[in-house]
């Protein structure tokens, strides 16, 4: 009998080792770059803006930021999250009246000029507060940026600005355009939009339009013998189905951005010689919202709020319409947020009956064919699964007594229908969390915004008390302290509900295995890319 | 009928609409409450679970229920537009045939105009212009579909109106307008009718193409939305675009060989008389 055993073991031990012997090759050979070679990627939106500075958007960073780089980048380890870039270091003064960055050297512009920190004075005061979409909230008391030499730039606010804000806000916000460029005529008419010029590992080569973008390779770059690849295509690709054809076409070696649909993932999965990478989109998540149009009487009211939210099958949306490719929320900030993240929030489980009573309890008894009352929903036609998850919710409103009809918009007529026209009862909607709440989250629960602002709070929703939280989070400069007021912000949220998380969800790539050094980084899509390499 | 009968396209054709009839009618019946109800695990394939033989959608819904109401949305939607469309165009038709002069003119020239705008194109614009919805789609169709008839009701109108009865009818002091409408309109309309068939086809088609777009109405089920929504799912479940393209097929071509075989029954009475 121990004979017997000790056979076993040795047997499996074996076994243990053949494995190991055979996994080593692979390893060994993803670990050495090589130089040289074209990556060809597919693109599903063309934009004609490419100047990351003015127009702040996922959809213009895949292309735009190998281009022009930020002041620091989102990083799993650095400190704080983030990794130096055009600047090396920054700190913020005490009184939270000033920032100091210091710029690298040597660093030249792709037509050979120097960057200098007029560059950055002139792309912060002229451009990202003025003129940019994330800009103008975060920089919106930047009065002044001092240049006292040509690598140093201290920006000065006419009030105090929390340190952690404009740190967070440095990878979206802070991409770096040529004052010498841009200084003369108009700034939304210059010619370097669709043709940018920056400080980044590839130049702007060409655009086709209909066909692809051409980037080439910075001889001149700052980073040590990078880029690694001598050119980025873009292939517009903008049929989704197109994606995954060309992938195993071996036409395109990368599709970033969900670009091949989720349904058809498991069956490219096990296409040998391609890869299905879920890393490297965590500082792009984005919230499936349903967001809430509070002139509604019966949903100004928390229990028909609340009761919503119970009928909500959380598991279901994300095993169903994201086939696991995402997390249920619990909260306006997503759990995939280390810095604010609070699981210290009401919990709304699934419940019909729960649901059901606390309608009753609101006074809207079912008539005689069993309805309530009925509601307009909006579901946001930007993603497959905005779509999905308003057929998905038109049901589970029909199943506690709500009668709800679907309106179907196309983009731009559903952004004025419920930013501007406020003709909604519930919208669902996908706003992105972007690594801190003030940058484009609190928005969706304060009240006094204008009228017209895209993802912002247009429900008509008026709370004194988190109106109170996000005023005084934005003055707030302890980090810890500001954090939770955040904490606290999202309590009172789930609490009262101006808007419903259901689900955040992020992207997936799906790349050929020549491709190495994809997703090392939080941002990896939107990021430079200049130490991805190809595989000869 | 009888000769109608003997025409085995007529019988082929009849035979599909006569089942689609069934079905759209005995949709509510087989398949009470909501078709877009969730009923069971998402992406199921067909002929796995008898109590849903086709299977279910990706959200879990009965595709045989949505198949059976679709059946019901895509007649109507046929039915209506073709009903409308011919009624527009054999008014119009008549109007211009019988008043003839500047009016004829006018009213041709405008039958010109939206003729030469393809019609799924003059669809789409007007649908993504008004938003859709049930009314709204059936209208568009319409709006494309009236110009053949309106031309085939003026040239019947024209030959009509020097006969002797509408001679007698002016000699009567029957006002000119209740003559085109209740002496010349009638007369003029077998020929009118006999476009319905091609009318309703092509309707059934640019309902499935408006939806297919995203451009029908998102609370009931069309064909069309069905072969969209499976067509995200095309390479692991493609039953569900199947489905309803066979359906669609089916139904288009019950219209026309129907259409056909009532065309070529009354042929056949025409030259025995």
């Amino acid at each position: 009998m121990s004979d017997f055993s000790l056979n076993r073991r040795s047997v499996l031990s074996g076994a243990v080792l053949l494995l190991a012997s055979t996994a080593l090759p692979t390893i060994g050979w993803a670990q050495e770059p090589q130089k040289g070679g074209r990556l060809t990627v597919a693109a599903d939106s063309e934009p004609r803006n490419l100047n990351p500075a003015i127009v702040a958007s996922n959809g213009v960073f895949f292309i735009s930021s190998k281009i022009v780089e930020p002041l620091a980048e989102a990083d799993y380890e650095g400190k704080d999250g983030l990794s130096p870039r055009l600047a090396v270091s920054w700190e913020g003064s005490e009184d939270g009246k000033s920032v100091t960055f210091k710029l690298r050297e040597g660093v030249t512009w792709h037509d050979g000029k120097p960057f200098t920190s007029a560059d950055v004075a002139f792309s912060a005061l002229q451009i990202w507060k003025p003129l940019q979409n994330l800009g103008r909230v975060v920089f919106k008391d930047l009065e002044a940026v001092e240049t006292p030499d040509e690598h140093t730039a201290v920006f000065k606010f006419a009030k105090p600005t929390p340190f952690q804000l404009i740190r967070n806000a440095l990878p979206a916000l802070t991409s770096v355009v040529p004052k010498h460029i841009y200084e003369n005529g108009k700034i939304e008419e210059n010619q370097a939009n669709t043709a940018p010029i920056g400080t980044g590992p590839f130049k702007f080569a060409e655009h086709k339009a209909g066909q692809y973008y051409r980037l080439e390779k910075n001889t001149a770059y700052w980073g040590k013998s990078k880029p690694n690849l001598d050119e980025i295509v873009y292939q517009v690709l903008p049929d989704r189905s197109a994606a995954a054809n060309a992938l195993e076409a071996e036409e395109i070696q990368l599709a970033a951005f969900s670009a091949v649909p989720l349904a058809d993932l498991d069956r490219i999965s096990k296409v040998p010689g391609l890869k299905v990478v879920t890393k490297g989109y965590e500082g792009l998540t984005y919230q499936l919202v349903v967001e809430i149009n509070h002139r509604r009487k019966e949903l100004a009211d928390v229990k028909v709020r609340q009761a919503i939210a119970h009928a909500i099958n959380k598991e279901f949306v994300v095993k169903t319409i994201f086939l696991g490719y995402a997390e249920t929320a619990s909260g306006p900030v997503p759990k995939n947020d280390k810095q604010f993240y609070s699981a210290d929030v009401p919990n709304y489980a699934f419940d019909i009956a729960k649901a059901n009573a606390l309608l009753d309890e609101a006074g809207y008894k079912p008539g005689a064919d069993g309805k309530r009352f009925k509601l307009k929903l909006l579901p946001a036609p930007y993603f497959n699964e905005t779509k999905q998850f308003g057929d998905y919710l038109r049901q589970a409103l029909a199943a506690i007594g709500i009668d709800a009809e679907l309106v179907n918009n196309d983009s731009a007529a559903h952004i004025k229908a419920v930013y501007t026209d406020h003709a909604f009862d519930l919208a669902v909607g996908p706003p992105v969390f972007r690594g801190d709440p003030a940058i484009s989250t609190t928005i969706l629960a304060q009240s006094g915004i204008p009228d017209g602002v895209p993802f912002s709070n247009q429900g008509g929703y008026k709370n004194a008390d988190i109106d109170a939280i996000i005023a005084k989070a934005a003055e707030t400069l302890d980090a810890s302290a500001r954090t939770d007021l955040y904490k606290e912000f999202q309590k009172k949220v789930v609490e009262d509900l101006p808007f419903i998380n259901v689900a955040d969800w992020t992207f997936i790539s799906v790349a050929s295995d020549k491709v190495g050094n994809i997703a090392d980084n939080p941002r990896w899509a939107v990021s430079n890319w200049s130490d991805t390499w190809l595989a000869k | 009928m009888r000769r109608l009968a003997s025409i085995p396209e007529a019988l082929v054709g009849l035979g599909i609409l006569a089942i689609l009839a069934a079905m759209a009618l005995a949709a509510s019946a087989l398949f009470p409450g909501d078709p877009f109800a969730i009923k069971g695990a998402p992406l199921l394939s067909p002929f796995q679970d008898w109590s849903l033989p086709l299977g279910t959608d990706r959200l879990g819904r009965d595709v045989m229920a949505e198949l059976f109401h679709g059946a019901r949305t895509s007649l109507a939607v046929g039915l209506a537009a073709a009903a409308a469309a011919i009624a527009v165009g054999a008014v119009i038709g008549t109007l211009a045939g019988f008043a003839g002069g500047i009016v004829d003119e006018a009213l041709m020239r405008l039958t010109d105009a939206f003729q030469t705008v393809p019609s799924f194109l003059l669809a789409l614009a007007f649908v993504s212009v008004v938003g859709p919805s049930l009314t709204v789609v059936v209208i568009a169709i319409a709006l494309s579909a009236w110009t053949g008839p309106a031309r085939v009701a003026r040239a019947e109108v024209l030959s009509i109106r020097e006969r002797d009865f509408v001679a007698g009818a002016r000699v009567i002091g029957m006002h000119p307008l209740e003559i085109a409408l209740r002496e010349v309109l009638p007369n003029a309309l077998a020929p009118v009718l006999a476009l319905s068939s091609v009318i309703v086809a092509s309707a059934i088609l640019i309902e499935a193409a408006l939806s297919f777009l995203g451009l029908g109405d998102p609370n009931r089920v069309t064909w069309g939305s069905m072969i969209a929504e499976g067509r995200t799912v095309l390479r692991s479940a493609p039953f569900l675009s199947i489905v309803p393209g066979i359906a669609l097929v089916l139904t288009v071509l019950g219209v026309y060989l129907a259409g056909e075989g009532v065309v070529e029954g009354t042929a056949v009475r025409k030259s025995l008389s």
